[in-house]
């Protein structure tokens, strides 16, 4: 695989105009993307470790456990998949000077996770613990 | 370096290393995430295990290589910094997709 050239640089929608921005920005860009990246693991870690105590633990076995496994890590692909548009977007704006995207996703974290936050104090009370 | 009057465009410094750094980091953050998966999935699925080992790490390792491979691009005389396009991000974001998918499989099918 070779390394890009200006002319062969993907995706052609981000690079077909404008100009190169200072290269700290787009630097910068790839880091907050890398740990949006990492972050997705993080939630599809979770999701794969609630479901392998739920596996082992008889106590803690129930759908509803599997269900909120599946929804971590539907959460981890989402974020992984707007992580990647958001850098593209982004990457775009820095080239054509114009504003960046508003930060949608954080505010979705952070609700999503209170919501499960919430859910497994509720399942684990049921539970009976 | 600009011509004498021209702002010259400032040098990325350790940015570029850094950025290198965090490449890495999350390589080695989905190779590590993939091998306890694939651990896990072995129990019920050797065969499922060993298809993805064969695409999962692979990839996870080339995503790390080509990381390495850009940062001493910059090193170039006629290119002093390292040129950034979408094949990387694009590279980790299929990746983290494909752990998420063996993840999803293992959670419904067990």
């Amino acid at each position: 695989m070779s390394a890009p050239s200006h002319e062969t640089r993907r995706p052609n929608r981000v690079y077909q105009e404008g100009t190169d921005p200072d290269p700290r920005f787009s630097l910068a860009n790839e880091r907050t993307f890398l740990a949006w990246l990492r972050t997705a693991m993080a939630l599809m870690a979770a999701g794969v470790g609630i479901e392998a105590v739920n596996t082992s633990t008889a106590l803690l076995h129930t759908p509803l456990v599997t269900g909120l496994a599946v929804l971590l890590l539907l959460g981890g692909v989402l974020i992984s998949a707007v992580s990647f548009t958001r850098w593209a977007t982004t990457e775009k704006a820095l080239r054509t000077g114009r504003p960046l995207p508003p930060p949608r996703m954080g505010a979705f974290l952070g609700y999503g996770l209170t919501a499960i936050g919430i859910a497994v104090v509720v399942l684990l009370i049921l539970l009976g613990f | 370096m600009g011509q004498p009057g021209e702002p010259a465009e400032p040098p990325p410094g350790l940015q570029a290393e850094r950025t290198t750094l965090a490449w890495l980091r999350t390589a080695l953050t989905f190779l590590v995430g993939a091998l306890v998966l694939l651990r896990l999935v072995a129990h019920t699925r050797p065969g499922l295990a060993v298809g993805a080992a064969c695409v999962l790490l692979p990839v996870a390792g080339l995503v790390g290589g080509l990381a390495v491979r850009r940062h001493h691009s910059g090193d170039r005389e006629h290119e002093p910094r390292p040129l950034l396009d979408g094949t990387l991000p694009a590279g980790i974001t299929l990746l983290a997709i494909l752990v998420a998918g063996l993840g999803t499989l293992y959670v419904l099918a067990g």
